[in-house]
């Protein structure tokens, strides 16, 4: 017993720094960039927008691993470009994760009615202003909850990193069965394995009812949201 | 205010470089005896301990990084990592992508399979059985030596080793092929599990550095490997790693490290191997 709580303090002392900052990274990768290409795909000219399409496509339509991999091993050993295994992962996942961003940010964008952009255009709002004024703060709070989604995802696919040998959950997860296995017998692994989704599940949890805060907070009632919200 | 702590950091940054070089030293580190974790984390084990009395009679740093075997020799080859020690066998096949020290370990294959399967080392390879390896051993390389001979047997390839032995207690394979100190630690830890025989392979273990060794280690290595013999010191690693058991060694080694940080080597080996045999 004591060895199954020093190894959940293991994992949180040795694995969970290195998830949470990759999560945080790739949200922060994802938000910036996954933002831009939304309002170039929405209010930029064609050509831009055949861009952020094709972006879009691109980074949606590779496996996370495989682009993982593509970075971490594929240039290194073709282009001689040596990334550390935390950039590595760090880059891929943050492109993935920009792309599926992006399509939140559009969705959000153009749920918001042509009307109310007409609205104010007449009332002598500029195009920026009405985008900054009447749009804006209508789409981020409608994107809030695709977002939380995505947060989940973006948490659990940082377990991905560990094939390339990024020193987080998972791969501390594999490094404390090893040694389990030859002090208390292989069985144990499964104990470990359920301590590591344990750790998952938390932070999910957590990270969730986080945002679903943020949503409550956030919310203007009455307005526009036309299915009930409980909370 | 900001140049003046900028200057700081800068002559820092000197001071520190100007100290020892650091080497990254890359290991697959789920293989006791030669390298594991310790329940606080700590990275210990026979090629470890070897590499940490290397640099420290060698006067250079080493930073041990948990890395994966199936990338170890790409990755060191390219120097991501700048030494490889993971108790890896000296081949032509990997002599193509790094270069090895001299031999410093002297290893045989062994055949691991359930006590009450009824199989020998005969029947286990022969039978058309399944058989389990690491990816990229000289396990594995040994048992498709035998498929493209026509003998009748099955590989399954893991990327772990302790997922292959998981494997062979759930049923799911027949027997795992790899080093015998290890097979040795599995089989003293499961009882349901038992070694067939030994394949006398002599493989030679060797430490690798990229290809023309760019950082001029291979001289370094080789003279430390020498002198860790004469001093007695390899000798008393081999004793406390091979034999007295993980959680033996794993104690010794915590009420030992400290005179190897102060880099006192003969005393550090010597406290190792006496502490775990006790």
């Amino acid at each position: 017993m004591a060895t199954i709580w020093q190894s959940l303090e293991l994992l949180i002392v040795k694995g969970l720094p290195t998830t949470i900052l990759l999560t945080l990274g790739l949200l922060g990768t994802g938000l910036l960039l996954g933002f831009i290409i939304a309002f170039a795909q929405v209010y930029g000219y064609r050509p831009l927008r055949w861009f952020c399409r094709g972006y879009e496509q691109l980074f949606r339509g590779i496996p996370a691993l495989v682009l993982i991999l593509i970075l971490h091993s594929g240039l290194a050993r073709s282009f001689n470009i040596l990334l550390p295994a935390f950039t590595s992962a760090l880059i891929a996942l943050g492109l993935r994760s920009s792309a599926y961003q992006s399509q939140i940010f559009r969705g959000a964008i153009q749920s918001v009615s042509q009307g109310q952009m007409m609205a104010a255009r007449a009332l002598g709002m500029s195009k920026i202003q009405a985008i900054r004024y009447i749009i804006l703060p209508q789409a981020f709070r409608l994107s809030i909850p695709p977002w939380t989604n995505e947060f989940s995802s973006v948490l659990k696919d940082t377990s991905l990193a560990s094939a390339i040998g990024v020193l987080e959950l998972t791969k501390q997860g594999t490094l404390i069965f090893t040694r389990i296995q030859f002090v208390m017998g292989v069985k144990y692994i499964l104990v470990i394995l359920i301590l590591v989704a344990f750790v998952y599940l938390v932070l999910t949890y957590a990270g969730n009812a986080a945002l679903g805060f943020l949503e409550n907070r956030l919310r203007i009632p009455g307005f526009e949201m036309k299915g009930k919200v409980e909370r | 205010m900001k140049r003046a702590l900028l200057a700081v950091f800068f002559i820092g940054l000197l001071a520190v470089s100007g100290l020892a070089q650091t080497y990254d030293v890359a290991s697959d580190t789920t293989w006791p005896p030669f390298e594991w974790a310790d329940a606080e984390g700590n990275l210990l084990g026979f090629d470890l301990d070897v590499m940490r009395c290397i640099a420290a009679l060698q006067g250079f740093e080493i930073n041990i990084i948990s890395y994966d075997w199936d990338i170890i020799f790409d990755d060191v080859g390219i120097g991501r990592a700048d030494i490889g020690a993971s108790g890896a066998t000296i081949t032509d096949d990997r002599e193509l992508k790094v270069d090895f020290s001299d031999p410093y370990w002297s290893s045989d294959q062994a055949i691991l399979i359930r006590a009450d399967s009824g199989l020998n080392i005969v029947t286990a390879l022969s039978l058309g059985y399944t058989v389990g390896a690491q990816v990229e051993t000289t396990g594995a390389g040994f048992i498709q030596g035998l498929i493209d001979a026509g003998v009748s047997v099955i590989l399954v390839e893991y990327t772990l080793y302790p997922l292959a032995v998981l494997d062979l207690i759930n049923g799911n394979i027949h027997a795992v092929i790899q080093d015998e100190p290890a097979s040795v630690a599995s089989a003293t830890a499961e009882e349901e599990l038992a070694i067939a025989g030994i394949i006398k392979t002599n493989e030679d273990f060797g430490f690798f550095v990229a290809e023309g060794d760019p950082n001029g280690l291979l001289p370094l290595i080789n003279a430390g490997v020498a002198q860790l013999k004469t001093l007695g010191v390899y000798e008393n690693l081999r004793l406390a790693y091979m034999g007295p058991g993980i959680l033996a060694v794993e104690a010794a080694w915590k009420a030992s490290i400290g005179l190897l940080d102060a880099g006192n080597v003969v005393d550090f080996a010597q406290s190792l191997a006496d502490l775990a045999n006790q």
